[in-house]
């Protein structure tokens, strides 16, 4: 569904992607892994069209992507639910969600949606008047994962899902996004907490200065010794 | 108090499109980090071009008042699309000194076209005043506020009422997940410029004809317009709002009863105060669009 082959990217000097090859099957959850500062977040970036690619080719549904608007890699079915959650502060929640859905037209379908993901997460129907920006960490999250779903994508790229987050708030999280997967979403996930990602995923990649260092399914990885050494804690 | 209220009065016009032209700005402001030196020249492109559809062309008032508004919307965009586009990402002190450039061309340019005579524009209102109890009001300063206060409101709708509006504030609040979303960011600028643009000239077409027009009327008319931004707080369409009719009514009250010489210092005095001892601006909540 989604190739990246021999990515190239970085910000001024700085080249944060030196020939990535990765790739997701339709209906898989992938896990990128890597230390800070590997290229996991520039990754994703690249991808939904945020970060310019210098080289390579990103194919999703066998059509090159790689350069074009966010708006586009959006209408073609990819949603990035970025680091941070970045909900915007002073728009109500509904306004969040309505934004989820800027590039859409049917507006019937997006009313539906909108019931869909109330129905999810009845917290954000609740607050749907309320400022982003007074919710919880955790119902922020909500919010932006929401907001991602309003677009309907086919692929959704969650970037740091459970960073800054209570334990069982990260939980709540992971089982959303499972359950997301489950609907027929695919996911391509990066994520600090291996153990708690590599334990939900199908396959893996590992990260290190901005090169695919080693990758399989999730299941050899968690055995992988070196894995076990760098992002396991032993 | 006749006398207070008829200064109230007095300040709440020329305060109302101190108002259009701080909304104007604190959108540019605020939602491109633009610091737009020539934001003045639009609010004379728009008393010129009321000039020209009035004087020259016969218009009715209203629709030398919609001209204004499309010659300042039109060049806005114009301005953003050849000059700030291609400079998006440089930093601010660049398209600073862009800015600078485009008021220095722009009032020469005016001044080319025009000439240096101060021209009175003509109106259609007649000139004894409305006596409304204890206050007189020129008609076509009346025209003026209720005119104003129509634009706001209608600033006001856009921005949190519609789609548009609702993607320009995300963009203020977050440009890259406002990215994310699909907004594009590109179109939302132009249309922020010329917008913020528009209400400018509006405000030039309004007070033109109320004093003259002349090709550096734009220099204390951007003044002005900083004033009420730093006023009202940055990106605050509230606070430009009440900092504007709180700047009108703090000259006309320090013209009616220090010295009309004092007029402009005392918005400048008030300036000075709000930024030693609230430097946020007077209606500071967090820094936002809405």
């Amino acid at each position: 569904m989604l190739r990246l082959e021999g990515l190239r990217a970085g910000y001024g000097p700085i080249e944060a992607l030196r020939g990535l090859d990765l790739e997701v099957q339709q209906g898989e959850l992938v896990c990128l892994l890597g230390a800070n500062g590997a290229g996991k977040s520039s990754t994703l970036r690249t991808i939904s069209g945020l970060l310019r690619p210098r080289a390579g080719r990103i194919v999703f549904d066998g059509a090159e992507i790689q350069g074009r608007d966010p708006s586009d890699v959006l209408r073609a079915g990819i949603a990035h639910c970025p680091e941070g959650r970045r909900v915007f502060p002073y728009l109500t929640v509904r306004e969040n969600l309505a934004m989820g859905a800027y590039v859409r037209r049917d507006g019937a379908a997006i009313a539906a949606d909108l019931e869909r993901v109330y129905a999810h997460f009845p917290i954000l129907a609740d607050r749907r008047r309320q400022a982003a920006g007074t919710l919880s960490g955790g119902e922020q999250q909500m919010l932006a994962i929401g907001r991602a779903l309003m677009a309907r994508p086919r692929l959704i790229l969650f970037d740091e899902p459970s960073l800054g987050l209570a334990p069982t708030v990260v939980e709540t999280t992971f089982e959303i996004i499972a359950d997301i997967r489950r609907d027929g979403t695919t996911v391509l996930m990066v994520e600090q907490n291996a153990r708690l990602a590599l334990r939900m995923a199908d396959r893996g990649y590992v990260m290190e200065s901005g090169r695919i260092v080693l990758s399989g399914a999730a299941r050899n990885l968690l055995a992988d010794d070196h894995v076990r050494a760098a992002y396991l804690g032993g | 108090m006749e006398q207070l209220l008829q200064h109230l009065v007095n300040g709440l016009v020329l305060g109302g499109t101190y108002a259009l032209l701080g909304i104007g700005l604190t959108l540019i402001f605020g939602l491109m980090s633009v610091v737009n030196f020539a934001h003045g020249e639009f609010y004379t492109l728009g008393a010129y071009a009321a000039f020209a559809a009035l004087a020259w062309a016969g218009l009715p008032f209203v629709a030398a008042l919609l001209a204004a508004i499309a010659a300042g919307a039109l060049l806005g965009a114009l301005c953003e699309r050849a000059l700030l586009r291609p400079l998006r990402g440089h930093s601010i002190d660049t398209i600073m000194l862009v800015m600078i450039g485009v008021w220095i061309a722009m009032q020469n340019a005016e001044l080319l076209a025009w000439g240096g005579v101060a021209r009175s524009i003509p109106h259609p209102f007649p000139t004894a005043p409305l006596t409304l109890g204890p206050l007189n009001i020129a008609p076509l300063r009346l025209f003026v506020v209720l005119t104003a206060a129509a634009l706001i409101g209608l600033a006001w709708l856009l921005i949190q009422k519609t789609r548009l509006g609702t993607a320009m504030r995300a963009t203020f609040q977050d440009r890259d997940t406002a990215a994310l979303m699909g907004v594009p960011i590109g179109r939302i600028h132009t249309i922020t410029f010329a917008f913020g643009s528009a209400l400018a000239a509006a405000a030039g077409a309004l007070l033109g004809p109320v004093f003259l027009a002349y090709p550096s009327m734009g220099d204390l008319a951007s003044l002005k317009a900083f004033s009420v931004v730093i006023l009202g707080g940055l990106g605050n369409l509230a606070g430009a709002t009440l900092g504007g009719l709180l700047l009108g009514v703090a000259e006309e009250l320090g013209a009616g009863y220090v010295s009309s010489g004092y007029r402009d210092a005392v918005g400048f005095v008030a300036i000075i105060l709000v930024l030693l001892f609230r430097p946020a601006g007077l209606f500071a909540r967090a820094e936002r669009i809405g």
